[in-house]
């Protein structure tokens, strides 16, 4: 006799026993092990909130956005860092064009700059970003790619060598804001090019783009000890960054929108830094741009045309 | 009839199992490789001091008269008849070579003013009639809390400069509308007696982290 067919009732009853069993055991296990694998995500959640994502671009908020935006960051930064910031969204000034001067005669070296930047703006420590990078030159050259920005001296300045501090030259005609997908920077009417660092995406094309080696990314979570941080932030400037966006120097917007100098300028020991107006005949810089020496701009013929002059006394 | 198709130990059920089974231990895999992390967390970054807080101070080096005065201190070392006799400018004594000697009563005092040592008498600058005030070469007296004039009779450039804020340090506010603006004296930076500037030790410089690659200083790292 051939074998039978099983009776249908008796192999459902087998199948689902085994089969469900394997799918029911399967599927859970999957879906547990796919939520476990996942995990790596959960820490996304340290530096994005829903608000934040769904957050318009700056050009496109009304006052009342951001004055709920700022409530927001105000709020972030507090449960962060413990201490309540005071955030502006302070606007470019009528008939004003910043221009900085630096004094290359004067410059010792000392990077004392380099470390007030740091402070005003708020900048990671460890990892470092540093907005301000100061070159040491042999005399008789202005070649770059002799410039050493590790040096090691005990004492300076040392005989023999220039110093020539560089930062974000907030060109007339800058690169990184062409490069930017997104439109995240772009350069104000007072000719800082600022960052609106909720909507860059962390692409690094404006840093491969500035020939100035200007743009710093965030490649962790800025880290900053709360006892050094500067609590009067500006929206566009110095308000603590996120890991995966692009920031630079924003010649102090929270300092400078506000009539002061930048933080940069009030620490230099020598007086090599001056910063101001360039639209009023009576200003420092256009002083110094009318009178002195100016060796022109950095890396002039890339056509950027920088609002950062290089002087000379002698 | 049982319409099924008939369970096929050796093709159908095992290829849908082994699928199934085959994620499951891909995702269990997975989550194990997650929770024991052998790639997931950067190494956690070094930790990098913090700068010395006497590199962010925006305090001028030197004190200045005027600053003295406004703080109340204690200006005996200004009160010069408190010892010279008024009326009798006090001599100035040179070594064999020529050098100024500097009386042990002043020795606080060191004499550097320019490359060589032909701007070493005293009354170019001190007023020898008058100890408490300062000479300009044209004749002027001034009070030791004026002297930009008194370097300016010989800076004349340097001087037109500080005028015009290109030269020394401001702090404050660039828009006098909003607020003061401070521009230090000649004397806060420079010691009249050596007006060279003192080297002095520089802050740190980027973290050893990255200054192990040597760098061309405009060509970026990519790390």
């Amino acid at each position: 006799m051939s074998p039978s067919p099983l009776p249908p009732d008796k192999t459902s009853d087998a199948a689902m026993s085994r089969r469900s069993f394997l799918r029911g055991t399967a599927a859970v296990g999957g879906l547990t092990a796919l939520a476990a694998s996942l995990a790596p995500l959960r820490e996304l959640s340290d530096f994005t909130n829903t608000e934040q994502f769904l957050q318009k671009y700056y050009k496109e908020l009304t006052p009342d956005d951001m004055a709920k935006v700022i409530k927001r960051i105000e709020g972030d930064v507090e449960k962060q860092y413990g201490v309540r910031p005071h955030v502006r969204d302070l606007k470019p000034m009528d008939g004003v064009e910043f221009v900085y001067c630096l004094n290359l005669t004067r410059c010792i070296g000392c990077r004392k700059c380099v470390h007030a930047c740091v402070n005003e703006n708020n900048q990671s420590r460890s990892p470092e970003i540093q907005y301000i990078r100061v070159l040491r030159l042999p005399h008789g050259s202005l070649d770059i790619e002799k410039a050493e920005h590790n040096y090691d001296s005990k004492q300076v300045p040392e005989k023999g060598f220039f110093y020539m501090p560089v930062q974000c030259q907030q060109c007339k005609n800058p690169p990184c804001v062409k490069v930017c997908p997104v439109h995240a920077t772009w350069q104000e009417t007072d000719g800082i090019t600022v960052i609106d660092y909720d909507w860059c995406i962390g692409c690094r094309y404006c840093e491969a783009a500035c020939p100035y080696w200007a743009r710093r990314f965030n490649f962790t979570k800025p880290s900053i000890p709360k006892e050094r941080l500067n609590t009067n932030m500006a929206y566009l400037g110095n308000r603590p960054r996120k890991q995966g966006v692009m920031e630079k120097c924003h010649f102090c917007i929270q300092r400078t929108r506000a009539g002061k100098y930048p933080a940069c300028l009030e620490v230099c020991p020598v007086g090599a830094r001056k910063f101001g107006n360039i639209l009023d005949p009576n200003s420092e810089v256009s002083y110094i741009l009318r009178e002195k020496r100016v060796f022109i701009q950095l890396k002039e013929e890339m056509g950027t045309s920088p609002r950062f002059f290089y002087y000379f006394d002698k | 009839m049982d319409q099924r198709p008939n369970p096929d130990p050796g093709s159908k059920l095992p290829r849908t199992n082994l699928l199934l089974g085959g994620l499951t231990i891909g995702f269990v895999a997975l989550a194990a490789l997650f929770a024991k992390d052998p790639w997931g967390h950067v190494a956690p970054p070094q930790n990098i001091p913090l700068v010395d807080a006497k590199f962010l101070e925006t305090t001028p080096w030197r004190r200045t008269y005027t600053d003295m005065v406004k703080a109340k201190e204690d200006m005996s070392d200004y009160d010069c008849y408190g010892c010279h006799e008024k009326n009798k400018p006090p001599p100035i004594r040179y070594d064999a070579k020529g050098k100024i000697v500097i009386p042990k009563e002043h020795s606080n005092i060191v004499m550097g003013h320019g490359s060589h040592d032909r701007n070493d008498l005293c009354y170019n600058c001190h007023n020898e009639q008058n100890l408490v005030t300062l000479q300009v070469r044209d004749g002027r007296e001034l009070k030791f809390d004026n002297i930009p004039p008194l370097c300016g009779s010989c800076h004349g450039p340097t001087y037109r400069d500080w005028e015009n804020g290109a030269h020394g340090r401001t702090s404050g506010n660039w828009d006098f509308s909003k607020g003061e603006s401070t521009r230090l004296s000649c004397a806060n930076c420079h010691n009249p007696h050596a007006p060279r500037i003192p080297t002095r030790e520089p802050a740190p410089g980027p973290h050893p982290m990255r200054s192990a690659e040597k760098t061309s200083a405009l060509t970026p790292t990519h790390h």
